[in-house]
C-alpha cells in the first residue's frame, strides 16, 4: 500500500475511533517514556562498571552488582530494606488515619474559619520549611529523649513531614462528596462516626490510596531526616543508595541493582495494597 | 646511613611477610592493651574496604572492638556537626575532610592528642601532609610550630598526572614535564572526536577550584598573602594567577572535550577508563579505578608522574586528606580507645598491610619498601614525589566561602561568561568582601587590566 | 461547607469533632512548633562556635545586608521561578491527560496505575545519578540515539542555555506521576450518574471535559498544583547531582543556594534567613493565586 492510500484508508474509520487510535498511541509513547528509564536502569544493574561507562548495548550479563548490594559489609542493604518496609508502612497507617480524621472533622463540623484556615495556612508553611533546617532541632530532640537512632523517631517524623499534603488531600476528596449523602445518613439515625465509616470513607477510597500511596512514597525515598537520625543500624534503603556514590566515584553498577532492589519490593506493595484497601472498604458500603 | 636504615626496613619486613601467620591475631603490631568500644564516623570511599580489613586485623589482634559508622560524604559532616554541637558522645573518631577540619579545631571539638595521653608521640615517618593534623590556637593557623596534635591522616590525596603508556610511546614521545610538553603531546596523539588528549576537571565549585589551585601554586601564586601570621591581603587577581588561569583555559580547550565547564571528577574518571582520555589530571586514590578488568578498558596501560609544571616554574601539589580525629565531647573510655587505634594504626606494619589492600600509607618508609618496586605500585613514585612540594590551602574558617567564589567564578571563566583577568577581579573583591565582614586584617590588589 | 449538627446526636458528634482533629494537632504541636521558632531566631542571629559551645548574637541588620552583598542571588531566583512554573506547568498538563485516559479505561485500571507511578519509586539519589549517566556528553543515552539518527551530540549539561531545561525534563519525568496519581484518583471518584446524564443531554467529548469534568476536578486539581508547586520550590537533589548549579549560574536553584550557605558554609543565620523568606514568598504567591482562582468563580 502506498502512503496515499494508507491515510485514505484511515478516513474509513470514524473520528471516535481515530481520537482512540490516538488516544492508545499517546498511551504507549507515555508509558515508554515513563518506564523507558527505569529498564535502562534494570539493563545497567546486570552490566559491569565498565559497560555501563561505555553506554554498551551489547554486554554479558553478570551478577555482581547484586552480589554487591545484597553482601557487601558497607551496605547492610536487607537490613536497610526491612527497616524501610517497618517505617514506611507504620507512618503510612498513622498518617493516612490521622489526616483522614482530622480532615473530615474539619469539612463536617462547625469550626471557626480562623481556625481552620490557621491550620491549613500553618501545614503549608511547614511544609515549605527546607527539611534541613528542621534536622537540627530534631536531632537534639530525640537525642533528649533517648530516641536517637530508633524506627519511632523515623516514623513520627515522617509522620509530620506528610500530613500537610495528607490533609489537604482527604479535605479535597471530602469536599467532593455530595453533602445530600452525608444528611440521607444523618436522618436515617446515624451518629457521626458510623456515617463517617460506613457512609462517607467508602466514597472517597480512590482519595485514600492515592493518599496512602504519596504517603508511602515520601516515606520510603525519604533522605534527609533518616540520615541525621540514624546510624548504620537503622539506615533506611535511601540513606544505604547514596553510600554508593562516594567523594569523587559513583559505583553506577552496584546503584542500579540498589535501585530496582529498593523499588520492586515498593511497586508490589502497591500493586497488592491497593487492591486490599478497596475491597475491605467497599464490603462495608451502604448503597 | 639511609641505604642501610631502608635496608634494614626491607629484611625485616621480608622477614616478616615470610614468617608463618606473620598476618594473623597473634602478633599485634603494637601493644595497645584493652580497650573499651569505639565507635569512628568514617565515609563511604574507594579505599573504605581497605580500611575496614585492617580494623578488622586490629580487632583480631587486639580482641578491642571497633564500630565503623558508614555514610555518605556529605553526611559525614552533618553527623559529625549534630554529634559535636549537642555535647558529643556517639563517636569516639571522627574522620574530618580536611576543609572541615579548621570549623572542628576552631570550635574546640576535637582533643589534642596529648590531652588523652601526655606521652603520645607521632612516628617521625607518617607524613604530616601540610601540618592539617596540627592547631595552633593563637594563630588560628595549622601548624606544628607552636601547635597541638590533633589528627593525623588517613588517606592523603594529590592530584598527578595519568597517561596513558601506548599512546606516548606510539607517538616518540616521554611522559610531559611541562604544560607546553603536554600542549605538544595532545596534537600528536588525539584523534577527535573518537580521543581526547588530555582532560582537565573544570565543573563548578570543588572540582575546578581544587584543579586550579595546583596550577596556581605552581607559579607560586596565592589566594592572600599571608595568612598564617595574619595578614589576609587578597593576592588573587595576580599577573601569575591570570597566567596559571589562561594555561589552565588553553589546556582544556585545545585538549579536552567541548563542553569543559561540566567535567566533574566522575567524568574524567569515566574518559579515561573507557580509553577516550589518553592524559588527564586525576587524583591518586583514583588508581584502583583503572586496574580493575571489570572497571576499566585500559588496564595495565596507564602510569602516573607528578603534574607538569609551566616553564619556569616550581613543582607544586595541593592535599585533600582525610583526619582522623578524637572526638572532644566523647567519654574518656572512647579517647582512650581512639588513640590506641591511632598508635598501631601508625606503625609501619599497619600502613604497610594498609598498602597492600588499596589504600594509600601515609608513612615515607612504606612509600620507599619493596612495594614501590612492584609494578602494581608504581604510583608510589609520582606520589612521595609530590609529597615533598604538596601544600595545603584554604586553610582558614572562611574557607568553604572562598571555595564556593572561586568555583563559581573560575568556571565563568572557563565557559566564556568572564574573561579570565575578570573573574580573578570580580573573585578577589568578593573575597575581600568575605574577610572584611569576619574582622581579618585585609586589602585587596591592582586590579588586572581587563 | 459544614452541615449543622442533627438532633439527639449532640455529645457524641461533639466528642468525634475534637477528638478526631487532635493526633494530626497534637503531632503537629509536638514536632513543628518549636523548630520553627528556632529557625526564626535563627534567621536574625549569628552563630558562631568556640570552646565547644554555641555562641548565638542577635543580628537582623547584618543577616539582611547579606542578601544584598549575596553575588547571583538575584539570578538565582530567576532560574527558580522559571524552573518552577515550566515544570509543573507540564508536569500538570500531562498528568492530568494521563488521568483522563486512564479513567477511560476498561480494564487494567490497577496494572496502569502502578506502571505510571514508578519515576517516583526510585530512590531520588539514584534517579539523579543514572540521568547524569544518560546526559553524558561521550556516553550517554540521549547522545547515542541522537547519534543513531544522525544528529550531532548535544552537551546536555554542560550548556548553559540547555542546563535548565535539563534538569526540568528530570523533574517532569519524575513528578508527573504525582500529579498522576492525585487527579487519577479525583476521576475515579467523579459521579457516574452527572456523566451519563450529561451524555444523554448530548454533550460532546469536549463540552463534558470543560463544562463538567474540570470543574468536578478543580480541588484536586488544586491540591495537587499547590504542593508539585511547593515541591518544585524544594527541588535539591536533581540539581544538586547534575550541575551542582552550573555551568556557571545557568542552573542555580534556591534550595541549592540555601544548602550551600546553611550546610557547606556553616552560615546558619543567614541560611535561616533565606528559608524564612522563600517561604514568605511561597505563601504569598499561593495566597494571590488562591485570590485568583476564587475571583474566577471556581474552588
Amino acid at each position: 500500500m502506498t502512503a496515499l492510500t494508507r491515510i485514505a484508508s484511515l478516513r474509513r474509520f470514524t473520528p471516535a475511533t481515530r481520537a482512540r487510535m490516538l488516544g492508545i498511541a499517546l498511551f504507549a509513547l507515555a508509558i515508554i517514556v515513563v518506564v523507558g528509564p527505569f529498564v535502562w536502569v534494570l539493563a545497567n544493574s546486570f552490566k559491569s562498571p565498565i559497560a555501563i561507562l561505555t553506554g554498551a548495548w551489547s554486554f554479558t550479563p553478570t551478577l555482581d552488582n547484586y552480589v554487591d548490594v545484597l553482601s557487601s559489609k558497607r551496605s547492610d542493604f536487607v537490613h536497610a530494606l526491612m527497616t524501610s518496609l517497618v517505617v514506611a508502612t507504620t507512618s503510612t497507617a498513622i498518617v493516612v488515619a490521622i489526616a483522614t480524621l482530622a480532615a473530615y472533622s474539619l469539612h463536617r463540623f462547625a469550626w471557626a474559619r480562623w481556625a481552620v484556615r490557621a491550620l491549613l495556612v500553618w501545614t503549608i508553611a511547614f511544609h515549605v520549611i527546607p527539611i534541613i533546617t528542621m534536622v537540627g532541632p530534631w536531632y537534639v530532640a530525640f537525642r533528649d529523649l533517648g530516641l536517637y537512632d530508633t524506627r519511632t523517631a523515623l516514623v513520627l517524623t515522617h509522620v509530620v513531614i506528610n500530613l500537610p499534603v495528607a490533609l489537604w488531600l482527604m479535605m479535597s476528596f471530602f469536599r467532593s462528596v455530595p453533602p445530600e449523602i452525608e444528611e440521607a445518613a444523618m436522618v436515617d439515625g446515624c451518629h457521626s462516626l458510623a456515617a463517617f465509616w460506613y457512609v462517607v470513607l467508602p466514597l472517597v477510597v480512590p482519595g485514600l490510596i492515592a493518599t496512602g500511596v504519596l504517603a508511602f512514597i515520601f516515606s520510603w525515598n525519604e533522605f534527609t531526616i533518616a540520615l541525621n537520625l540514624t546510624s548504620q543500624a537503622n539506615a533506611t534503603v535511601p540513606v544505604v543508595v547514596s553510600k554508593f556514590a562516594n567523594d569523587y566515584e559513583v559505583q553506577y553498577g552496584p546503584m542500579a541493582a540498589a535501585s530496582i532492589l529498593a523499588t520492586l519490593p515498593a511497586l508490589m506493595l502497591m500493586f497488592f495494597g491497593q487492591r486490599f484497601v478497596v475491597q475491605g472498604l467497599t464490603l462495608g458500603a451502604v448503597k | 646511613m639511609r641505604f642501610i636504615r631502608k635496608l634494614a626496613m626491607t629484611v625485616a619486613s621480608l622477614l616478616l611477610v615470610a614468617a608463618p601467620g606473620a598476618r594473623s591475631a597473634d602478633k599485634p603490631f603494637a601493644e595497645v592493651g584493652k580497650q573499651a568500644p569505639l565507635t569512628m564516623l568514617v565515609p563511604a570511599t574507594p579505599w573504605l574496604p581497605a580500611f575496614s580489613k585492617l580494623v578488622e586485623q586490629y580487632e583480631a589482634q587486639t580482641g578491642n572492638v571497633v564500630k565503623l559508622d558508614v555514610n555518605p560524604f556529605a553526611g559525614v559532616l552533618d553527623k559529625a556537626r549534630n554529634d559535636v554541637h549537642s555535647g558529643g558522645g556517639t563517636y569516639g573518631a571522627l574522620f574530618l575532610d580536611t576543609q572541615w577540619t579548621i570549623e572542628m579545631y576552631e570550635g574546640g571539638f576535637v582533643a589534642p592528642f596529648t590531652d588523652i595521653d601526655p606521652a603520645f608521640v607521632m612516628p617521625k615517618e607518617v607524613l604530616t601532609y601540610g601540618d592539617s593534623g596540627y592547631w595552633n590556637a593563637q594563630k588560628r593557623w595549622r601548624t606544628s610550630n607552636g601547635g597541638k596534635l590533633m589528627g593525623f591522616t588517613v588517606l592523603g590525596n594529590v592530584q598527578v598526572w595519568y597517561y596513558r603508556t601506548d599512546a606516548l610511546k606510539a607517538a616518540g614521545l616521554a611522559p610531559p614535564k611541562t604544560w607546553d610538553d603536554v600542549l605538544a603531546s595532545c596534537a600528536k596523539i588525539a584523534k577527535p572526536p573518537a580521543t581526547y588528549g588530555a582532560v582537565l576537571r573544570a565543573e563548578r565549585g570543588n572540582g575546578i577550584r581544587y584543579d586550579w589551585m595546583q596550577w596556581m601554586v605552581e607559579r607560586n601564586g596565592s589566594v592572600v598573602k599571608d595568612p598564617e601570621n595574619g595578614d589576609f591581603t587578597v593576592t588573587l587577581n595576580s599577573p601569575a594567577n591570570k597566567a596559571s588561569l589562561d594555561q589552565f583555559i588553553e589546556v582544556g580547550k585545545k585538549c579536552g572535550p567541548p563542553n569543559p565547564g561540566s567535567i566533574g571528577q566522575g567524568d574524567v574518571i569515566q574518559l579515561v577508563a573507557t580509553g577516550k582520555a589518553l592524559q588527564a589530571q586525576i587524583v591518586l586514590a583514583a588508581w584502583s579505578n583503572f586496574e580493575d578488568p571489570k572497571k576499566s578498558a585500559v588496564v595495565g596501560k596507564l602510569d602516573v608522574v607528578p603534574l607538569p609544571i609551566p616553564t619556569g616554574g616550581v613543582p607544586g601539589g595541593v592535599i585533600g586528606n582525610w583526619n582522623y580525629t578524637i572526638a572532644k565531647g566523647a567519654s574518656s573510655g572512647q579517647k582512650k580507645s581512639a588513640l590506641a587505634f591511632a598508635q598501631w594504626f601508625l606503625t609501619y606494619d599497619a600502613q604497610y598491610a594498609y598498602a597492600k589492600d588499596g589504600g594509600i600509607p601515609n608513612r615515607t618508609d612504606v612509600l620507599a619498601s619493596d612495594l614501590a618496586r612492584d609494578p602494581a605500585y608504581r604510583w608510589m613514585h609520582a606520589y612521595a614525589e609530590t609529597m615533598k612540594s604538596a601544600t595545603q590551602e584554604l586553610g582558614y574558617v572562611e574557607g568553604p566561602q572562598v571555595e564556593q567564589i572561586l568555583g563559581l567564578r573560575l568556571n565563568q571563566a572557563v565557559i566564556g561568561e568572564l574573561s579570565s583577568a575578570k573573574a580573578l577581579n570580580v573573585a578577589a573583591k568578593e573575597i575581600h568582601d568575605v574577610f572584611a565582614k569576619n574582622g581579618r586584617k585585609t586589602g585587596i590588589g591592582p586590579m588586572l587590566p581587563e | 461547607m459544614s452541615l449543622r449538627d442533627p438532633r439527639g446526636d449532640g455529645v457524641f458528634s461533639a466528642t468525634f469533632k475534637y477528638w478526631s482533629v487532635a493526633p494530626a494537632v497534637l503531632v503537629l504541636a509536638a514536632l513543628t512548633v518549636l523548630p520553627a521558632l528556632a529557625l526564626l531566631r535563627m534567621s536574625v542571629s549569628t552563630i558562631t562556635f568556640s570552646e565547644g559551645h554555641e555562641h548565638w548574637a542577635l543580628t537582623p541588620a547584618r543577616n539582611f545586608a547579606a542578601l544584598f552583598t549575596d553575588p547571583g542571588l538575584a539570578a538565582t531566583v530567576v532560574n527558580t521561578l522559571l524552573f518552577v512554573i515550566v515544570a509543573v506547568a507540564i508536569e500538570m498538563v500531562v498528568g492530568l491527560a494521563l488521568a483522563l485516559l486512564v479513567g477511560g479505561l476498561a480494564r487494567g485500571k490497577g496494572l496502569m496505575r502502578t506502571l505510571l507511578i514508578v519515576p517516583i519509586l526510585v530512590p531520588p539519589v539514584a534517579i539523579g545519578n543514572m540521568f547524569k549517566l544518560m546526559y553524558n556528553y561521550d556516553f550517554g543515552l540521549f547522545n547515542q540515539i541522537l547519534g543513531a539518527l544522525g544528529l550531532p551530540a548535544v552537551s546536555w549539561l554542560g550548556s548553559t542555555s540547555l542546563a535548565l531545561w535539563s534538569i526540568v525534563l528530570v523533574d517532569v519525568w519524575h513528578w508527573v506521576p504525582f500529579v498522576f496519581l492525585i487527579l487519577f484518583a479525583a476521576v475515579e471518584a467523579l459521579p457516574i450518574d452527572v456523566m451519563e446524564a450529561a451524555h444523554v443531554d448530548g454533550a460532546n467529548r469536549w463540552q463534558m471535559l470543560r463544562r463538567i469534568k474540570l470543574p468536578l476536578l478543580m480541588p484536586a486539581i488544586v491540591v495537587a498544583l499547590v504542593f508539585r508547586a511547593i515541591l518544585a520550590f524544594k527541588a535539591f537533589d536533581e540539581v544538586y547531582l547534575l550541575t551542582g548549579g552550573g555551568p556557571g549560574t545557568s542552573s542555580e536553584l534556591v534550595s541549592l543556594h540555601l544548602y550551600r550557605v546553611f550546610f557547606e558554609q556553616n552560615q546558619l543565620g543567614y541560611g535561616a534567613l533565606l528559608s524564612v523568606l522563600t517561604i514568605v514568598v511561597v505563601l504569598s504567591m499561593l495566597a494571590a493565586g488562591r485570590r485568583v482562582v476564587v475571583g474566577a468563580g471556581a474552588a
